[in-house]
């Protein structure tokens, strides 16, 4: 019965009792009175700590946590292309993203994330004044160390702030920010558990000062009314996320100076 | 030689350059005035922090710094079925990753060289089992990591993250390793009707509960001595104590020795390199490794009082 023979033992990690006939409690109820599990208000995003030159070795760096969502970013470059790449006049933007193995509540093999490493770039290669490198790239390395939800509005925030962190040429910095469509309700900046019952997501990665959007994802079903209060909403919290930004770039220097 | 040419135009250039062009010549000016570039002794370490808790979503983690160089390391319990040879014990799997962030010679989709090598000396130091000698030699008590005899058992997945890396990598791997395991809360888990195992929630633990607890209280793993390292670099006479990733590109000749608790010899590592070490000279990295293992105790057992009052 025990050890059947399997060379690595398979693993599970215990979960919750569960009693019999009576129902975990749905996280979200239709009624206004309705708080969410972290205490926030609908239109309430976490409190964002964002540090630069959290590693030292790279060019420029950032730390990023918003709640549990906890992520690093370092920036190598601008360097040499690798030997196969042909000439190119503008420089390059290479994106990675990788999960730690304990990053999510049951224990992965910590891979790669080819889906977000591309939608990193996609929110990044607009932003860049790529011109300005030619012939060379620029890495940028995301690697979450805990998923709390909201990961990739978090990852491409704290990559923009480590661009810059680098001195690598930027039109604005890039903010980004997720809402998700709850039933009849707009959640801004939601956790892992909302995220898992939501009816629909929508996020923007913009630059404020330039009031130019550079991604915007939705999925589910949206009427067009909430479509455009969601976009309100998530702008709104895109401009109060870069300032947050801004000064975090600037805490260093200030410092220094005194 | 670029040593003579070195000296002739130290005068003339500017400092940076200097190190750049010619990093051993550099490095050895410094070592005639007993001082590093960065401004210590020989003999001395960078500062140390540990922080336990870093991680919430897992059972024990630590993030530790020497230096500019980061170990992020956190502890997944989960259950397995014990093996028929030893059906009353654990067992722990440890990692060690080196992500692309920590350092601009890696690259995603390529492990780097070093990884293996640590990973390869953590768990050799980790889980030094002398099973047919004596039983509990080593730092963890599988036994303590069973469940139910035969049935069910704790595997403990350590995973460590280098975050940064500037040197020294296995010290700051191994002191992360130890915090997280000192950090390490086990959960009070039940067996259930379908002989799974799950865990009691805390907020109906006034109530009667349904089925008797496996393990009574959230325990913490006794740790019966603990390994703590110190690494040196060896380079003509000198011995340079917790090198940084410069000085260890440079001064290619590294000493890791390893002591527990009570100043008993664990290991040691000389893996090659140019100088051919006299006796002295690991007696020596022994004695430096002894004051530096004083530290540790003490840094450790600060973080881990700091977390108790909280």
């Amino acid at each position: 019965m025990a050890g059947k023979g399997a060379a690595t033992p398979a693993t599970y990690s215990p979960s919750l009792t569960t009693v019999k006939g009576k129902k975990k409690p749905p996280i979200f109820a239709d009624d206004a009175n309705w708080v969410r599990s972290d205490g926030r208000h609908f239109h309430q995003c976490r409190p964002a700590f964002l540090r630069t030159n959290a590693v030292n070795s790279a060019s420029g760096s950032a730390y990023a946590e918003f709640g549990n969502t906890k992520v690093i970013v370092s920036v190598f470059g601008p360097r040499e292309s690798k030997k196969a790449m042909m000439y190119s006049d503008v420089g390059r933007l290479n994106c990675n993203v990788s999960y730690t193995t304990f990053a999510t509540v049951h224990r992965n093999q910590g891979s790669d994330s080819k889906e977000l490493s591309s939608m990193l770039y996609k929110a990044l290669e607009g932003a860049i004044i790529l011109e300005s490198f030619p012939k060379t790239t620029v890495d940028v390395f995301a690697l979450v160390l805990e998923s709390g939800g909201s990961d990739l509005p978090v990852i491409i925030s704290c990559a923009s702030l480590a661009l810059a962190d680098a001195g690598i040429l930027l039109y604005d910095l890039v903010a980004a920010v997720s809402v998700s469509c709850l039933g009849k309700n707009l959640v801004i900046d939601p956790i892992l558990e909302e995220e898992s019952h939501q009816d629909g997501s929508f996020m923007i990665s913009c630059m404020p000062s330039r009031n130019e959007i550079s991604q915007l994802t939705l999925t589910g079903e949206w009427s067009t009314p909430k479509i455009s209060e969601a976009m309100e909403l998530c702008l709104d919290a895109c401009s109060k996320l870069a300032k947050i930004m801004r000064s975090s770039l600037r805490e260093p220097l200030s410092a220094s100076e005194e | 030689m670029a040593a003579a040419s070195g000296s002739d135009l130290s005068s003339e250039m500017e400092v940076d350059a200097f190190r750049r062009l010619f990093p051993l010549h550099f490095h050895e000016r410094h070592l005639l005035k007993s001082i590093r570039p960065d401004g210590r002794t020989l003999g001395k370490a960078r500062d140390t922090i540990i922080s336990l808790g870093a991680v919430t979503s897992a059972n024990g983690s630590a993030l530790t710094k020497i230096g500019c160089t980061t170990m992020l390391a956190a502890i997944k319990l989960e259950v397995m079925t014990p093996t028929v040879e030893s059906p009353d014990e654990g067992c722990i799997a440890i990692d060690f990753h080196m992500p692309p962030i920590c350092s601009p010679i890696v690259r995603p989709g390529r492990p780097a060289d070093a990884a293996p090598v640590v990973a390869k000396q953590l768990s050799d130091t980790i889980l030094r089992q002398l099973r047919y000698l004596w039983k509990n030699s080593g730092m963890i008590d599988l036994k303590e990591l069973s469940l139910v005899s035969g049935k069910a058992a704790w595997m403990a997945y350590l995973d460590i993250y280098c975050l940064d890396a500037d040197g020294s990598l296995f010290d700051a791997a191994l002191l992360s390793a130890v915090a997280a395991f000192s950090h390490l809360q086990i959960p009070v888990v039940s067996l259930n009707d379908e002989g799974r195992i799950v865990l009691v929630s805390e907020d109906n633990g006034g109530g009667k509960l349904e089925k008797e607890p496996v393990n009574k209280e959230k325990r913490k793993l006794n740790l019966a001595t603990i390994p703590f390292s110190l690494t040196c670099v060896l380079h003509k006479n000198y011995i340079l104590a917790d090198p940084t990733a410069e000085e260890e590109s440079i001064m290619e000749t590294l000493v890791t020795v390893v002591l527990d608790s009570s100043s008993q010899l664990v290991s040691l590592y000389k893996p090659g390199g140019p100088v051919l070490a006299h006796t002295s000279a690991i007696q020596d990295c022994v004695a430096l490794t002894r004051q530096r293992l004083k530290e540790l105790q003490k840094i450790l057992n600060e973080a881990i009082s700091d977390m108790e009052v909280d």
